[in-house]
């Protein structure tokens, strides 16, 4: 309880003090005040730093969340979730994601496998709105397990399968929801075992090497700079690995080569340095001079 | 997989659990009027219905029941720890692992069956001789018709499996609280549950906080609520009306969209399993 409270009073208000926030956290395990306490705490979960380990070590609060997820499930498929539904079970992601953030609870929330309760919202395919938004909030609980690079987590989405959910996302999703799916891969690219991974097969590799460069042209019409940037860094890191390197030689996107992003990325002098530096770790004749 | 192949003509044999199943099923396969009025048609839609479903779902039903135990599991043994009757919490994880093993079950089959139905159907009427008179359209909606019906077969296998697996899991803990009762009075704690939650316990406000005396009735209510009837789409749940029991029943005349979008996507060709694969591990 010392951390608990140590932790909390240097970043946020100490949860544990504060009537309002218990109150409505205790709302959580009420079916008839659920939706308004996830929306009022999903709204306030930055003000509490200690809100991960309060949801997470109270009584019934992540069975309750867990009841929000799959009571949606029914609407997946024929696809019919309204906008009122796909907010209310987004609240109860962003929760989640709290949950995921939090270095003492991120663990807890691996081991309890929860993250594999969201892979049905990302494996849906419906273009309207409410799915858009569920898709990106699960997304965002994924994003944040990976943002601390940790390799437990990463073994976990490596053996869950989650690369193909983000590769189709990367391909049909909103910008939004791509660049949280590419930084997810990037992640995983980032990690040894992830790059390794991926790497192992050919077809693997092909995959997600066809999915950066479908993202690649489309970039030369939007000019994404967010997502270019990350397009750069996943070829970066797959050039770091001797067979990729080697099929990048062959399949690397026409306009990493050429001009065709000097005018986006101008002021980006990180991005432009790491193209750079996959031109030149893809350069046929490398000499190795000392 | 070190697979051995019992002949290649043999046609294995389904366990005798799904045989009694499928027969029990039989009497609620709907037929558009093309195929109802011709038996050797019927007869196709039934064998395609029997095949899809052996098809898809041992590696569903596995998945589904291994994910919900491992989540029941965890979150169970971590709100129950300070309560020392093992019914309570016996009752509890029933309910939840059923209930999410089921739901699992139920949203990862539907596309993989609607996909295995329209092939299985497609060649059956091409190899009985049904080539010209039964359109793509018409195969699509027959197929429709009896989604549901064979979604529900996979999930209440998944239901029925998670029983069994989440009473393994918890086994210890259910007998280590028989044996505590037997040996002492002292309160129950779970100690290898407690010592890592027990810091955080006096931080927690009362209400939600585990007590030696055990669960309260409107705590263990949260777990009931896991056999409540499925979310609808109305916007204020109403409390009062949650009598029924979540439905594994038969959801009939429900509009589907014929051309929704196959999933097809898998990364890892190894764990692509094959009809044949399938079949195998059922008959395990």
């Amino acid at each position: 309880s010392n951390h608990l409270h140590a932790s909390a009073t240097i970043h946020g208000l100490p949860m544990g003090g504060d009537p309002w926030a218990n109150a409505t956290v205790i709302e959580l395990t009420n079916p008839v005040e659920r939706e308004r306490a996830l929306l009022e705490l999903s709204k306030k979960r930055e003000q509490y730093e200690d809100l991960a380990l309060i949801l997470w070590h109270s009584f019934g609060v992540m069975a309750a969340l867990l009841q929000e997820i799959v009571s949606v499930y029914p609407m997946l498929s024929p696809p019919n979730l309204t906008a009122h539904l796909s907010n209310r079970v987004c609240n109860a992601l962003a929760l989640l994601q709290c949950v995921a953030s939090h270095i003492e609870t991120r663990e807890l929330f691996l081991n309890a496998h929860i993250p594999l309760f969201l892979y049905p919202f990302l494996n849906t395919t419906s273009k309207t709105r409410p799915f858009e938004y569920l898709r990106l909030t699960s997304l965002g609980v994924i994003g944040a397990l990976v943002k601390n690079d940790n390799t437990d987590v990463i073994q976990f989405l490596l053996s869950t399968e989650i690369i193909p959910l983000c590769l189709r996302i990367m391909e049909t999703g909103s910008e939004l929801s791509k660049t949280v799916a590419i930084f997810i891969v990037q992640k995983i690219l980032l990690d040894e075992t992830g790059l390794a991974y991926i790497c192992q097969t050919y077809e693997r590799f092909y995959a997600v090497g066809t999915v950066l460069s479908n993202m690649v042209n489309q970039l030369v019409e939007t000019q994404a700079v967010r997502l270019l940037k990350h397009v750069v860094r996943c070829y970066v890191r797959l050039s770091e690995n001797p067979r990729a390197r080697e099929a990048l030689r062959q399949c690397l996107p026409e306009p990493l080569r050429d001009a065709t992003f000097s005018v986006v990325l101008k002021d980006d002098v990180n991005t432009k340095r790491y193209l750079a530096q996959l031109l030149v770790n893809l350069s046929d004749n490398v000499v190795t001079t000392n | 997989q070190g697979t051995q192949t019992t002949g290649a003509n043999s046609v294995p044999l389904p366990d005798e659990n799904l045989l009694n199943i499928l027969s029990n099923v039989a009497p609620y396969i709907n037929y558009i009027p093309l195929f109802a009025n011709q038996p050797g048609l019927r007869k196709l839609v039934n064998l395609t219905i029997e095949r899809a479903i052996q098809e898809i779902i041992g590696p569903v039903v596995e998945r589904s029941v291994t994910i919900a135990c491992i989540s029941t599991k965890e979150l169970i043994l971590k709100d129950f720890a300070m309560e020392p009757n093992e019914e309570k919490m016996r009752n509890a994880a029933h309910i939840m692992v059923q209930n999410l093993a089921g739901s699992l079950a139920l949203v990862t089959c539907k596309e993989p069956l609607r996909m295995s139905m329209v092939t299985h159907l497609r060649n059956l009427l091409l190899q009985n001789g049904f080539t010209e008179s039964i359109s793509e359209q018409a195969i699509l909606l027959e197929v429709a018709e009896n989604l549901d019906l064979a979604c529900s077969i996979v999930e209440k296998s998944a239901m029925d499996k998670a029983i069994p697996e989440i009473e393994e899991n918890l086994s210890r803990s259910f007998s280590d609280r028989k044996k505590h009762r037997e040996r002492s009075a002292q309160p129950y704690y779970d100690m290898t549950v407690f010592s890592s939650i027990s810091r955080y316990m006096n931080s927690l406000p009362e209400p939600l906080r585990l007590k030696p005396s055990g669960l309260l009735p409107q705590q263990l209510r949260v777990y009931e609520d896991f056999s409540r009837i499925r979310m609808t789409n109305q916007p204020a749940p109403n409390y009062e009306d949650r009598g029924g029991v979540r439905g594994n029943g038969i959801h009939r005349g429900q509009d589907i969209p014929l051309q929704y979008p196959p999933n097809e996507i898998s990364f890892d060709n190894s764990q692509i399993i094959t009809a044949q694969q399938n079949i195998e591990r059922f008959t395990q």
